[in-house]
C-alpha cells in the first residue's frame, strides 16, 4: 500500500464520520422542515438542542476530506473544481446559509427579521446540501462531468437518484438519532412515537432508493459498478443486516442498539462505494496514482493527521460525552 | 488640494490597472474579484475567531476569581456575539476551501500538494476550536466555572494555530521556496515547505497583531458607543477599558513589526516595496513618499510628501542603498503601484493614528495614576469618540494591509512560479456566481449587523432571563444615574459603583432581555 492509497483510506474514513455527524445534522435540518402536528415546536426544539453544542465539530470534517483532496489528490481537486460547478456551489450555498441561519435563529432574538424565517431557511439548506453533494458523488462515480456542459452533472438521472438517497439517509440517521435523544428526558418523552415512526419510515425509504439505484449503477457507470460486483459485497451485506436490525431495534425501542447499527447500515453503502472507486478518483480522468502529490507531502499530511487526532479524538469524546442528552428548555 | 478632474481620471487609471493589458480574461478578474470579496468578508470575521477567545479569557478569569458580576455580565455579552461571530467566519471559511476549487482549479492542481501540510495542520486547529466552541458556549450549566473557563484555553490557543498555519500558505505565495518543478509539474517539495518562505515570521507576528488590535478596537468602540449614548456604568466603563488596552498595547509594536516586514519585503519582492512606496525608478537617497497618487505614466508620486533619503536609510541604513523601482521590470510584471500605494497609506496612516491615540493614552494614564484618580482612563466625550472610532480604523487597517500583501504580488498568484490569469477558472458562469456571492454574504451581513445591533444595545445582560446560570445572581444595571441619550457627559470621572439599583430602561433602548 503506497502512502497515497493510505492517505485515500483516511479520506474515506473522514468521509464516514462526516456522513455519519454531519449527515445527521442535515437529516436534523429535514425533520424540521417537516415538524408536523401538535407538538411541532417541540419537535423544532428537540432538533436544535441536539445539535446546538456539536453542529460545528460535526461539519469540520468535510473541511478535512476537501483539504485532504486538494493537498494529497491536486490534479483530481483541479477537475473536480472546474467540472463539478454546479453541484458544487449548491452545496456551499447550502452550508453557508444553513450555518447562518442556524445561529441567527439561535442567537437573534428576531432582530433580524422572525426566528422562525431563519428556521425555515435553515431547514431548507439543509436539504440542499446533501443532495448536491450526493450528485457529486454519482458524478466521480460516472466520470460524467461536465465537460462543455456545465449542467450534466445534475441532470442525469442516476446523480439526482444519488442525491435523493443521500438526503433519505441523512434524513434515516437523525430520525434514529432523534428517538434515543428524545427517550432520554421525561420532557421530551411524547416525541418519540413520531421520530420511530420517521426513523422506520426513513429506513424503508433509503433501501427502496438504494434497490433502485444498483441497475442505474450498471447502466450509468459500469466500470464502478463491475468492481462494485468484485469488492463491494461483503460492504453491502453490513449495510443490509445493519438496515434489517435497524427496523428490529428501533420496533423495540432499543434506540442505543439502533444508532449503532443504523451507523453500519451508512458507513456500509459507503464503504462499498469507496472500494468501487478505487483505485479511480474520478473515473476515466484521475486515480490515486495518477493524481497524487509528490509523496514526502502525502507522508507529511498522514504524520500531521496522525498527531492532530491524537489531540482531537479524546476532545470529540469529551464534547459527545457531555452533551449526550439534549437540554430541552423553552 | 487635488481637483476633481484628476480625481476621476486617477479612477480611470485605477480601473484600467485593474485589468492589465495582457491575456487577463473576465473570468480571472471576476475570479479575482470574487477571492478578494469572500476573503475580506472571511478576514472580518475570522480575526474574532483568533482575539476574541484571549479577551475571554481575561474576562471570564477576573470573574471567576472575583465573582463580581459585572465580569460576568462581560463574559456572558461576549460569548454570545462571539458565537455568532465564529459562526459566521466558519462558514465563509468553508466557502473559501471550495472556492479554491471552483476559482483557481490550476493553482490547486499544481500547488496544492505543497500547501497540504498548512491546510492540515489548520483543520486541525480549526477542528479543536469547534470542539472546544460547542463545550464552552453550551456547557455553562454542564461544567463547573473553572472547568468553564478552561475551555477557552483550547479555543484561543487553536485560534492563534490557525492563523500561523493559514499565513504560512499566504508567505509560501509570496515567497514560494523548497520545490521543484519541472515542465509546470511540482516533482518534489519539501513538506515544511510553507513554514520556511522567507515572509512567514513576520506576516504571522503581523496579523496576529492586527487581530488583536481589531477585536480590542471593535469591542472598546461598542463600549465607547455605548457611553456616548449615556451608559456609564461599570459594565461600559469595563468592557472599553479592556477593549482599549488590547489595542493600545498592540498599536505600538505592530510600527516595529511593520518596519521589519517592509526590510523582508524589500529583500524578497523588490517590486511589491516599490509599488508600496510608489517608486517608479530604481535609485539611492529613495525618499520616503508619505500620502500621494503613483503617477504611472511619469513614475513619480504626485501630491505625496517626500522625505529625502529616508526610505534607503530605513532600508539598508545607508542613504547610499539601492531601491530596485517599478521600472525594473516590464510593465506586464508590475502591481498596480496606484492602487497598493494607496492602500499602504492607508493601513500606515490609520496605524500612526492608533499610536498616536496609544502614546497620549499613556502618558494621560500615567498621569492619573501619579494622581490617584480614578478610573485611569479618561472617559470625557474627545476621548469616546477616538476610542470609537478605533475599532472601523483598525479593521480597515487590517484590510488595506491584507490589500497590499495580496495585491503588490500581482500578477503572480505565487512570485516568479505562476500568474493568476494562469490559475483561474475559464467558467463562463463566473458572473452569476459573483452575483449570486454578493448578493448571498450581503444578506447575511446585514443580518448579522441587527443582530449585533440588538445584542450591543442595553446594559448588562440579566443571567436569570438566560435560563442557563440559575445559580448565579441577578446582575443589577450599574449605572450610577439614568442620564438620557445625547446628553453631554460629566467631565468628572466616575468612579465604578458597586451595583445598586435596580436595572432599570431609561434611555429608551429595548435592552437584552430575550
Amino acid at each position: 500500500m503506497t502512502a497515497a492509497d493510505l492517505l485515500a483510506v483516511v479520506m474515506v474514513i473522514g468521509l464516514t464520520a462526516y456522513a455519519l455527524t454531519g449527515g445527521a445534522d442535515f437529516g436534523g435540518g429535514v425533520w424540521d422542515l417537516l415538524a408536523r402536528g401538535r407538538d411541532a415546536a417541540d419537535q423544532r426544539r428537540l432538533v436544535s438542542a441536539a445539535l446546538g453544542p456539536v453542529w460545528e465539530a460535526n461539519h469540520v470534517w468535510l473541511i478535512f476530506v476537501i483539504v485532504m483532496m486538494f493537498s494529497g489528490f491536486p490534479a483530481a481537486f483541479g477537475i473536480v473544481g472546474s467540472t463539478l460547478e454546479i453541484p458544487l456551489i449548491l452545496a456551499l450555498v447550502g452550508i453557508v446559509l444553513r450555518g447562518a441561519a442556524y445561529v441567527y435563529r439561535a442567537y437573534g432574538a428576531g432582530a433580524a427579521g422572525p426566528d422562525h424565517w431563519w428556521g425555515h431557511v435553515f431547514a431548507v439548506s439543509s436539504a440542499i446540501t446533501p443532495v448536491a453533494l450526493g450528485v457529486c458523488g454519482a458524478a466521480l462515480a460516472t466520470g460524467d462531468v461536465a465537460e462543455g456542459d456545465a449542467l450534466a452533472p445534475v441532470t442525469s438521472a442516476f446523480g439526482i437518484v444519488c442525491g435523493v438517497f443521500t438526503l433519505a439517509v441523512t434524513a434515516f440517521l437523525a430520525a434514529v438519532y432523534l428517538c434515543r435523544d428524545a427517550a432520554s428526558s421525561p420532557e421530551t418523552e411524547h416525541l418519540v412515537p413520531g421520530f420511530r415512526r420517521r426513523a422506520l419510515g426513513g429506513a424503508v425509504v433509503s433501501g427502496l432508493l438504494a434497490v433502485a439505484l444498483l441497475p442505474l449503477l450498471w447502466s450509468e457507470a459500469p466500470v464502478v459498478a463491475e468492481r462494485f460486483a468484485e469488492r463491494s459485497v461483503p460492504f453491502v451485506v453490513i449495510s443490509a443486516m445493519g438496515g434489517i436490525t435497524s427496523l428490529v431495534a428501533l420496533w423495540q425501542h432499543r434506540f442505543t442498539a439502533a444508532r449503532v447499527t443504523a451507523g453500519a447500515a451508512v458507513a456500509g453503502v459507503l464503504w462499498g462505494w469507496a472500494a468501487a472507486q478505487y483505485p479511480d478518483l474520478v473515473v476515466g480522468r484521475a486515480t490515486v496514482d495518477s493524481a497524487a502529490a509528490p509523496e514526502a507531502n502525502i507522508v507529511a499530511m498522514l504524520i500531521a493527521v496522525a498527531c492532530g487526532l491524537v489531540v482531537l479524538i479524546p476532545s470529540l469524546w469529551m464534547l459527545f460525552r457531555l452533551f449526550a442528552n439534549p437540554e430541552v428548555k423553552s | 488640494m487635488v481637483h476633481a478632474a484628476e480625481v476621476l481620471s486617477h479612477v480611470a487609471a485605477l480601473a484600467q490597472a485593474a485589468d492589465p493589458p495582457q491575456a487577463s480574461s473576465g473570468s480571472t478578474n471576476l475570479a479575482r474579484a470574487q477571492t478578494a470579496f469572500s476573503l475580506a468578508f472571511h478576514i472580518c470575521f475570522a480575526v474574532f475567531g483568533v482575539g476574541m477567545p484571549w479577551l475571554l479569557l481575561f474576562v471570564e478569569g477576573r470573574w471567576v476569581r472575583t465573582r463580581d458580576p459585572v465580569w460576568l455580565a462581560l463574559t456572558r455579552k461576549w460569548s454570545r456575539a462571539f458565537a455568532v461571530l465564529f459562526a459566521v467566519g466558519a462558514v465563509s471559511g468553508t466557502a473559501l476551501s471550495f472556492e479554491f476549487g471552483l476559482l483557481w482549479p490550476a493553482f490547486m492542481a499544481r500547488y496544492g500538494g505543497v500547501l497540504g501540510l498548512s491546510f492540515t495542520l489548520e483543520g486541525f486547529a480549526f477542528f479543536a476550536e469547534a470542539i472546544f466552541i460547542g463545550m464552552y458556549l453550551y456547557g455553562w450549566k454542564r461544567l463547573s466555572a473553572r472547568t468553564h473557563w478552561l475551555t477557552l484555553w483550547p479555543i484561543a490557543i487553536a485560534g492563534t494555530f490557525s492563523t500561523l498555519f493559514i499565513i504560512t500558505a499566504n508567505a509560501w505565495m509570496n515567497t514560494p521556496g523548497h520545490v521543484t518543478e519541472v515542465d509546470g509539474k511540482v516533482v518534489s517539495a519539501e513538506p515544511f515547505a510553507p513554514f520556511l518562505a522567507a515572509t512567514a515570521p513576520h506576516q504571522l507576528i503581523h496579523m496576529l497583531l492586527a487581530a488583536l488590535m481589531c477585536t480590542g478596537g471593535i469591542v472598546a468602540g461598542v463600549y465607547a458607543v455605548g457611553m456616548l449614548r449615556g451608559r456609564r456604568d461599570a459594565y461600559h466603563q469595563r468592557g472599553l477599558r479592556v477593549g482599549l488596552a488590547v489595542l493600545l498595547v498592540c498599536a505600538p509594536l505592530q510600527l516595529i513589526v511593520g518596519d521589519w516586514a517592509a526590510r523582508v519585503v524589500g529583500n524578497e519582492q523588490p517590486i511589491k516595496l516599490a509599488a508600496m512606496e510608489g517608486l517608479g525608478h530604481t535609485r539611492t537617497h529613495a525618499p520616503l513618499t508619505i500620502g500621494g497618487i503613483y503617477d504611472e505614466r511619469t513614475g513619480e508620486v504626485r501630491h505625496g510628501i517626500e522625505v529625502p533619503d529616508l526610505l534607503s536609510l530605513m532600508q539598508g541604513f545607508s542613504a547610499d542603498h539601492e531601491i530596485t523601482g517599478l521600472t525594473a521590470v516590464p510593465p506586464e510584471e508590475r502591481p498596480n503601484a496606484v492602487l497598493v500605494h494607496s492602500a499602504f497609506n492607508v493601513m500606515v496612516g490609520l496605524g500612526m493614528a492608533l499610536i498616536a491615540l496609544s502614546l497620549v493614552t499613556g502618558v494621560v494614564v500615567l498621569r492619573r495614576r501619579r494622581r490617584g484618580q480614578r478610573p485611569l482612563l479618561p472617559t470625557g466625550r474627545p476621548w469616546l469618540w477616538a476610542a470609537a472610532a478605533s475599532g472601523p480604523a483598525s479593521v480597515l487597517a487590517m484590510l488595506a494591509g491584507w490589500e497590499v500583501t495580496e495585491g503588490g504580488r500581482q500578477p503572480w498568484i505565487v512570485y516568479g512560479r505562476m500568474r493568476v490569469d494562469e490559475a483561474a477558472t475559464s467558467s463562463s458562469g463566473m458572473p452569476a456566481i459573483f452575483t449570486g456571492t454578493l448578493l448571498l454574504y450581503l444578506g447575511l451581513a446585514a443580518a448579522l449587523i441587527l443582530i449585533l445591533r440588538r445584542m450591543a444595545t442595553g446594559g448588562p445582560e440579566l443571567a436569570a432571563t438566560v435560563g442557563e446560570t440559575s445559580t448565579t445572581p441577578e446582575i443589577p444595571d450599574a449605572r450610577p444615574a439614568p442620564v438620557a441619550p445625547g446628553t453631554p457627559a460629566p467631565t468628572t470621572p466616575t468612579k465604578p459603583t458597586k451595583p445598586t439599583t435596580p436595572r432599570t430602561d431609561p434611555s429608551g433602548s429595548e435592552g437584552d432581555v430575550r
